[in-house]
């Protein structure tokens, strides 16, 4: 094979790899683009509360094998949707017993001091989930074992005979699923009458009170599926990823950097923009090492925030 | 259907009301005048509930309001259009009207008052699909009558109107409240700066400043009073 | 509540304290416990540290870990490459902590709320990756077999807590000068209120700054020591978020924005984590970080201000709070309870102020539409206008916090286009501010006696400056009363007074008379005419008009933005323009008919 082919075969494969990864790093930031992006919650505890998801699917398929009746290829992913519901349930109640406290009309008035206490109260929940699942789950490192994380498809040969890349089978099956969750997503904040009103509440609370929506459950149940988007994504990253109770970590800056480059205030523009967060880590193997790869979205993210805090995406309206 | 009772209400040690009291009867349609300061959005938000007085009462249909909560409130009757309109920007024209018309009554009525706000004010009909946040101020303003109306009120609560829009604009506006008191049966609550447009329209008044009634009336008996002129000049 | 100054100096209570601790250093042999008496004023010297920047600024930081590792690595890479000791290693290291404040702050503080936390946390992290990259998964510092003492290493374990409580009570004492001084103040001012402050003449990036280059040494040089104490240094052990919350925590649980807070945090939490950790670590790894954690999520919500506050706050609240003390009769001849006119601002005085062509609009808003006037010197120029006429917007154009699209602004001849606000204020122009919110734990004369900074360097000067001024608003009585504590129309005086400790010329009062009863509208209309009378300029936004009509010499009218007239009130309020303008159209007409 000439070196161009190689280049090319190396591009391709980034690219693909980045679209599958992008894909569920799409489906993270939405989670956190409702909660975040939306309702300007800040959420330092998003990425713990994707590792919840992914135990819940493991404990769901493997764990407990309740899932297991499925089969290899189906019970993994049933897992990592059922992880939604799980995860919608967790986050509702943090959100009326602790978050609420910090959020809302009440603090809305003390603009700086609100987002401090919010900082800082999910900084302590990451900490104890952090470290709660440290102690009741164990540090060994896990991961969903199915067949499809073994195999792949592949795409090709182009060019003659020489150009092909593959397709993991486990992740392109993650990206299909991904891809639905965010378009089940979308027919629900833009068709139901009960996403309109979510929306509505987070776009302007107090005239939402003006319109007889109940804004306080309104946030819940948005921080609620925001959580449970998340959940899903941490389980459907499960199926081909180890994992141990700090993975949090890992993703919390690739969420905010999605979220903010989408554009604060669009569900869609923060799918995009984990797109393309996903996009750039992969594509930046090419020219990093892989160690690095983490360090090239933090400079992005910094970047965006510098340079264009308003992000590139989504069309949200000036807030008055 | 509406009476407050020696209402006061404040921020952090300020006085905002110092004890208002006021009648609306099912089908009136009356203005609430006074310079800036008064305490007229004030008010308002003390019957949406949005504040909560510090002493006084509020009886909407013979139900105690202070203990029904601000969210619950629209869905007895109240609609409440806001000061500097509050549209839901980054919804749609039609996102924010199904918006006014959740409660039980909007719901019901729902075909039929859509088709009246969109014959009422034709340019929401052009601009369905816009995102409200880039509406002009005087479509926000029809947009957020448009909202209230949805909701099939029985008391309508317009908190200044023509705030910040041409005088063009804001005659359009008090033209289409006028049709609306004319076409429709709601009961209205009108709180205006402007003291001609909305003592123009009404069946009866209050004149408000520093956070007390200082002059009530017929329309005909406010209409006249030079003491109306006083009270937003000073002299 | 009254703010009394301790009879016991503070600087007694550092050497008493320090004396006690030397002492149960020098008791305690187990060599488990004496390095939980090591890590005590380590983590407590990373929470003051923490406080510098983040507890008195108020501007979060989750990247105190940066400085830190910077710093450990910096004296352990020192000593493996260059045999360097660490005695010389940690006062470079903390060169390097304020060096790397430096290039983290002059970017990343054009940044707001939440996206400076963010990016805050961020730095760490990625320090974090780069040192793995580089190869550092896991250094060492070598045993050092000759002269171990000129290395830092030393046989007894004790040493090392004696020199980490020495760091801290450095550290310390450096806390406790900058709460007392102007540089304290500023950043409290900041946190409470930065619009405010930058307004009073602060200038908030330079003291931000300083507080980052501050915060970023402290850490820098506990960072190097401890890696010496430690012996070994991997980057998640140094740039992890567990070192981060761990400063924020000790500062928070112990009491924000106090010298103390960290102090009695850390002397709490950090025996209470280790016994925890070496307890239960093996059986409940992680147990740490759920303590922690728990910690801060009950703090947060209950005592968000730490433990040091809420003691003070019920320690003061035994002794029952006086009622705020009334208004004082002002002596001097300028009550005129009966002049219904002032008479003033004559025409030959000099210009003071000139606005021509001024223009500002946002997104399709035109807010003020080519507004033009001038201010002569002690006249009492009135602004008004209906509602949404874009008359505070007109005032954040001349005190800089907004910069307008056309038109120009001349002060005393210079032009103020483009300058910071707290320039501005330098300059000589001050301003009172719609929503007033004094500093909530400071005495009145604190709180004024910030406004004064801009006028002196010294200050000493400047609490006497803020004392003539707090005697011509009189609230000399309450000089000494914890603001949360005053009345509003105390609070509306204590702002005016800190605008007046600045020796400004000319004024700015936005909305003063706002919620007043009558009787405090006369006695704050005569205070603003003894001030013109003293030669200050005026320029006053007002909707309380027959306050108004009796004040001004002159009214310009605001109507959407733009002049609708201009001239003496009794004058002007007969226009029928203007009567429109309030009124509606066809007042006039409906009048006349």
């Amino acid at each position: 094979m000439t070196a161009s082919h190689i280049l090319l075969e190396n591009f391709l494969q980034a690219l693909a790899a980045g679209v599958l990864l992008g894909a569920l790093y799409g489906l993270m930031c939405t989670g956190l683009g409702l909660i975040f992006g939306v309702m300007r919650v800040i959420n330092f505890a998003q990425g713990d509360l994707m590792m919840l998801g992914m135990y819940f699917a493991w404990y769901a398929f493997a764990g407990f094998g309740t899932l297991a009746v499925l089969g290899p290829y189906v019970g993994p992913i049933v897992a990592a949707i059922l992880a939604g519901p799980a995860l919608f349930v967790f986050g509702y109640l943090l959100h009326r017993l602790l978050i609420a406290r910090v959020t809302g009309i009440r603090v809305a008035g003390l603009e700086g001091e609100g987002h401090y206490a919010q900082l800082i109260l999910t900084l302590g929940i990451a900490l104890v989930l952090q470290n709660g699942g440290l102690l009741l789950l164990g540090s060994e490192v896990t991961s969903i074992k199915t067949p499809l994380s073994a195999s792949a498809w592949e795409i090709g040969p182009f060019v003659g005979q020489d150009v092909s890349f593959f397709i993991n089978k486990a992740r392109g099956v993650a990206f299909v699923v991904s891809l639905l969750v965010v378009f089940s997503l979308y027919l629900f904040v833009t068709r139901t009458q009960l996403g309109k009103s979510l929306r509505a509440a987070a776009d302007h609370p107090e005239a939402a009170i003006y319109m007889g929506i109940d804004v306080d459950r309104a946030h819940r149940i948005a921080f609620g599926i925001g959580t449970g988007i998340t959940a899903i994504a941490g389980g459907l990253v499960a199926s081909y990823l180890p994992f141990q109770p700090y993975v949090g970590l890992d993703f919390v800056i690739v969420m905010y950097a999605g979220v903010v480059l989408g554009g604060l205030g669009s569900i869609v523009g923060a799918y995009w923009g984990g797109m393309t967060i996903g996009l750039v880590q992969q594509l930046s193997t090419l020219i990093l090492p892989t160690q690095l790869q983490n360090t090239a979205i933090f400079v992005v993210f910094l970047l965006i925030v510098f340079l264009r805090p308003q992000g590139l995406y989504g069309r949200s309206v000036q807030r008055t | 259907m509406l009476t407050l009772e020696n209402v006061q209400a404040g921020y952090g040690g300020l006085t905002a009301l110092g004890g208002v009291s006021m009648d609306v009867a099912e089908g009136d349609f009356v203005s609430i005048v006074g310079p800036n300061g008064a305490g007229k959005t004030t008010l308002f938000k003390c019957i949406s509930g949005i504040v909560t007085p510090t002493a006084g009462s509020i009886t909407f249909a013979g139900r105690d309001m202070l203990r029904v909560r601000p969210c619950d409130r629209p869905h007895l009757g109240i609609a409440h259009v806001p000061e500097g309109r509050q549209v839901f920007p980054n919804l749609s024209v039609l996102e924010n009207l199904e918006m006014g018309a959740i409660t039980e009554a909007g719901q019901k009525q729902w075909a039929q008052n859509l088709d009246y706000v969109l014959t009422l004010f034709p340019v929401l009909a052009d601009r369905r699909e816009q995102l409200a946040g880039t509406l002009s101020g005087g479509e926000q303003q029809m947009l957020a009558i448009g909202r209230g109306l949805a909701s099939a009120p029985r008391l309508l609560m317009l908190d200044e109107p023509s705030m910040g829009l041409a005088p063009t604009v804001a005659d359009q506006i008090f033209e289409s409240i006028a049709s609306v008191r004319m076409e429709q049966k709601v009961t209205i609550l009108l709180v205006e700066q402007r003291a001609v447009e909305a003592l123009e329209y009404c069946d009866r008044g209050y004149v408000l400043e520093t956070g007390r009634v200082v002059l009530s009336g017929t329309h005909d008996e406010l209409l006249m009073d030079d003491r109306v002129r006083k009270a937003y000049l000073g002299m | 509540m009254n703010v009394e100054r301790s009879r016991i100096s503070p600087f007694l209570w550092v050497a008493l304290i320090a004396t006690a601790y030397l002492a149960a250093i020098l008791l305690v042999n187990n060599q488990y416990y004496q390095l939980m008496m090591t890590l005590v004023p380590v983590w407590a010297t990373m929470g003051l540290s923490w406080n510098i920047l983040s507890g008195y600024s108020g501007l979060v930081s989750f990247g105190h870990a940066s400085f830190f590792g910077l710093g450990a690595y910096t004296v352990t890479l020192l000593l493996i490459n260059l045999g360097l000791t660490p005695w010389l290693g940690i006062p470079i290291a903390a060169v390097v902590g304020a060096a790397a404040g430096f290039v983290i702050g002059y970017p990343t503080f054009r940044l707001r709320g939440h996206y400076f936390a963010l990016a805050m946390l961020a730095y760490p992290l990625a320090l974090l990756y780069v040192f793995e990259w580089l190869g550092y998964q896991e250094v060492s510092l070598p045993m050092q077999r000759e002269n171990p003492a000129a290395y830092m290493q030393f046989p007894d374990n004790r040493v090392y807590s004696a020199l980490a409580l020495a760091i801290m009570v450095l550290a310390l004492l450096a806390s406790l000068r900058i709460e007392r001084s102007r540089f304290g103040m500023s950043l409290l001012a900041i946190k409470q209120n930065e619009i405010a402050a930058e307004a009073a003449g602060i200038d908030t990036f330079r003291w931000k700054l300083k507080a980052i280059v501050l915060s970023g040494l402290i850490a820098g040089a506990i960072g190097g020591f401890y890696a010496v104490v430690l012996l070994v240094v991997t980057p998640a052990s140094v740039f992890g978020m567990l070192t981060s919350a761990q400063a924020l925590i000790v500062a928070l649980f112990g009491g924000v924005g106090s010298a103390w807070g960290p102090v009695i945090g850390s002397a709490i939490l950090i025996p209470l984590a280790e016994v925890l950790q070496g307890e239960l670590g093996d059986k409940l790894p992680g147990i740490q970080g759920v303590v922690y954690g728990i910690a801060i999520i009950l703090v947060i919500l209950f005592a968000p201000e730490g433990i040091y506050w809420r003691t003070r706050d019920l320690v003061m609240a035994r002794h029952k709070a006086a009622p705020p003390p009334a208004l004082e009769r002002r002596s001097v001849t300028s009550a005129q309870p009966t002049v219904t006119h002032h008479v003033g601002g004559s025409e030959a005085g000099q210009i003071m102020l000139e606005v021509s062509g001024l223009s500002k609009s946002f997104g399709g808003l035109q807010a003020v539409r080519d507004v033009s006037f001038a201010v002569r010197q002690a006249e009492i120029l009135g602004i008004i206008g209906p509602n949404g006429a874009g008359k505070t917007t007109l005032f954040n154009l001349l005190n800089g916090i907004l910069q307008p699209d056309t038109g120009r602004v001349r002060f005393l001849d210079h032009s103020l286009l483009g300058m910071a606000p707290n320039r501005i204020a330098r300059r000589g122009i001050g301003r009172t501010f719609q929503v007033a919110r004094p500093f909530p734990r400071l005495s009145v004369l604190d709180n004024v006696a910030i406004g004064a900074y801009v006028a002196t360097a010294s200050d000493e000067d400047a609490y006497a400056l803020a004392r003539v001024a707090l005697e011509k608003v009189g609230l000399t009585g309450a000089a000494h009363v914890m603001a949360a504590g005053i009345s509003t129309q105390q609070i509306r005086l204590l702002e005016l007074a800190r605008a007046l400790a600045g020796q400004p010329k000319l004024l700015l009062l936005d909305e003063t008379l706002a919620g007043l009863g009558a009787q405090e509208v006369e006695a704050i209309l005569g205070l603003i005419r003894q001030l013109a009378a003293d030669g200050i300029t005026i320029v006053i936004i007002e909707h309380t008009m027959h306050a108004m009509v009796r004040l001004a010499d002159r009214f310009i009218v605001l109507d959407h933005g733009a002049v609708l007239a201009e001239g003496a009130p009794d004058a002007v309020t007969r226009e029928p323009s203007v009567i429109e303008a309030y009124l509606g159209k066809r007042w006039s007409a409906r009048a006349n008919a």
